[in-house]
């Protein structure tokens, strides 16, 4: 059964009319995780004060989650829209813990 | 399995396509309120002072000014604060009175020439502010506010999608048929506006979600001592000046007009827009004069205002911050801020905005247009098109443009002292446009209906100035000769509102058939042509 909805997760679909749940949900929540990581990250290696560094981070998160959900969204499979959110997300969180010191 | 390069292709330029129609349509009619009632936003200092009556009074020059007249009475009262007085000056925003504020007190507003206290109208008066409000959702208070920063993220989305689209799909510009007319301006326009319109959708996100959203980001960037971003930004974005320490000795001030005067001479360029006096009367007294350098659009005007400091008592310089002397991400806010306050700058840069975003409400229109027509054509000739999203989008799109012509007539015709004013001028407005709702459902031909809306926003909005010379008391000569020139143009900008709208509501065609032969027409034309 798994290997079955593995089979249809990562089959691209042949018709590109339907989004679907599934991007569409991957594209809302995980885009805006994506997003507000990626921008995080931004902050951390921004360069001047603490005040400096979140400016443009704080400016574009809102067009960074735009980005990411339409990144997400266009995925060929339902597979790669989950990839798309989850693996960047991880790495991203992974380097913020690494700056901020909590690892 | 695995797919070749084409097909792949292929498959993303349906989804983007795809994704753009359903997005679009879920955003549009939102989106289209929030331009519908910017354009006002942009307006709103003019509106402002043509719905109060109490700002009906010629500007005056800021050195001419007897400004100790009204500031020394009022700071001599024992209870009101020495130091950190804020004084407005006339002609910032339009705003031709003068008001002395401080953190802790109330705004006292002086007409400059006279030098009479106002009796300002306060929450009497809400037009213009009201109109703003309807710009961000805030007549639904936070939820609206959130709302409707969703939908400007939608709208970042969606200029993605277009923008790809736009580059990968080759669209013809041929043919005269209404669907493709409505596609090619869609496009046209928002390719032409697409930059500024990232930057305005952009900052309004940031407002309205941005803000909030970004509480966790100021959690984990402090190690979790604050989760308010603007405690973190603050520092940076509104340096706050540091305290002068008082003598403790009486001394004598100079005349404020010529401390402006003497600034003036020192930066030319800055229109001086607010001054703020520390510990005055006092030995150490400052003056410091901010404005807005309009040689340097985007550089300067919303966060970053150039400043000079100034002795009080000898007019000696004590610090001059000019437009230059702050860190790149100033000027990273400032320029991306710039397109959407437009504080200070002249009347031909605001008119220009107007444009591009009543463009940009057309753009809005034809989408909504197009995704209908091609929903109507499923149905043609069979029964006559009657779909939900077309009568809602009547109401939204047409409906709303009589309804804010009622809401400019409603302002001089309920009197100023009336209870709960703004109220009923609000509900009344909410209500009409209701049934506007209500009257696109029961036309069945929406081009009647749409007809009818348009000529009764023309009427109102034509009435609105005459409401206003009648009960403000003031007929246009007398606001010509007054030098109330911006009122006046406010009046005649209403009335030749009015007329275009008439002009187009009586072109419209009466029923979708009528419309059509128009196309036909124009389809026979380029084919004779041809």
């Amino acid at each position: 059964m798994i290997r079955k909805l593995y089979m249809d997760f990562s089959t691209p679909e042949k018709n590109g009319k339907k989004i679907g749940l599934f991007r569409t949900c991957c594209a809302i929540f995980g885009g805006l995780l994506l997003a507000f990581l990626a921008m995080t990250t931004l902050s951390f290696i921004s360069p001047g004060t603490l005040g400096d560094k979140v400016v443009v981070p704080l400016l574009f998160n809102t067009f960074a989650y735009a980005i990411a959900a339409f990144w997400i969204i266009v995925a060929p499979s339902k597979l790669s829209a989950l990839l798309r959110t989850i693996v960047p997300s991880i790495f991203f969180a992974v380097i913020i813990l690494l700056f901020s010191k909590v690892l | 399995m695995a797919i070749d390069k084409k097909t792949k292709l292929n498959l993303f330029k349906q989804r983007i396509q795809s994704v753009h129609v359903s997005a679009g349509i879920t955003f549009s009619l939102f989106m289209y309120i929030c331009l519908f009632f910017g354009i006002f936003a942009i307006l709103l200092p003019y509106i402002k002072v043509w719905e109060k009556p109490s700002r009906h009074f010629a500007p005056i020059e800021i050195t001419k000014i007897n400004y100790s007249a009204m500031i020394d009475p009022v700071i001599s009262a024992p209870d009101f604060p020495k130091n950190n007085i804020i004084v407005r000056l006339p002609g910032f925003m339009n705003e031709p009175a003068l008001s002395i504020s401080h953190q802790f007190t109330k705004a006292i507003f002086f007409n400059p020439s006279s030098m009479e206290r106002i009796d300002d109208e306060g929450k009497q008066s809400r037009l213009a502010l009201f109109l703003n409000h309807m710009h961000y959702g805030r007549p639904l208070g936070f939820l609206g506010k959130v709302f409707f920063g969703l939908i400007s993220v939608g709208v970042l989305f969606l200029i993605i999608g277009g923008l790809i689209q736009v580059y990968l799909i080759k669209y013809g510009n041929k043919g005269k048929t209404k669907q493709r007319f409505f596609s090619k301006w869609h496009r046209k326009i928002f390719t032409w506006v697409f930059a500024p319109f990232i930057l305005i959708t952009l900052t309004g996100a940031l407002m309205n979600v941005g803000l909030i959203g970004a509480s966790p980001m100021a959690g984990i960037l402090t190690n979790g001592k604050t989760t308010d971003i603007q405690a973190v930004v603050g520092p940076t974005l509104f340096p706050q000046p540091k305290a002068v320490p008082s003598l403790k000795e009486k001394a004598k001030m100079l005349p404020i007009s010529q401390l402006i005067k003497k600034a003036q001479s020192i930066d030319s360029d800055i229109n001086f827009q607010e001054l703020r006096l520390i510990n005055w009367n006092d030995k150490s007294a400052q003056i410091e004069l901010k404005g807005y350098n309009p040689y340097m659009p985007f550089l300067n005007g919303i966060f970053n205002k150039p400043s000079i400091i100034l002795s009080a008592v000898d007019a000696s310089l004590i610090k001059h911050v000019d437009v230059m002397d702050r860190t790149w991400s100033m000027y990273v806010a400032e320029s991306t801020f710039f397109l959407h306050f437009l504080f200070g700058v002249d009347i031909f840069t605001r008119l220009f905005i107007t444009l591009l975003m009543l463009a940009s409400t057309f753009a809005v229109g034809f989408a909504v247009s197009l995704y209908l027509e091609k929903k109507a054509k499923k149905f043609d000739g069979k029964i006559p098109f009657y779909h939900w999203m077309g009568k809602l989008s009547l109401a939204v799109i047409i409906g709303v443009i009589p309804a804010t012509g009622l809401i400019f007539n409603l302002q001089w015709l309920l009197p100023f002292d009336m209870q709960d004013r703004v109220f009923w001028q609000q509900a009344i407005f909410f209500n009409f446009w209701l049934a506007t709702l209500t009257w696109s459902f029961y036309r069945i031909e929406s081009f009647k209906a749409a007809k009818e809306f348009l000529i009764l926003g023309a009427v109102l909005f034509m009435f609105a100035p005459i409401v206003h010379f009648i009960n403000s008391g003031f007929t246009p000569i007398s606001l010509f000769v007054g030098q109330m020139k911006g009122i006046l143009n406010v009046d005649i900008s209403l009335f030749i509102f009015g007329l275009i709208l008439l002009f187009v509501g009586l072109k419209l065609p009466k029923t979708r058939e009528e419309s059509k032969l128009i196309w036909n027409k124009k389809e026979e034309r380029i084919n004779s042509e041809k």
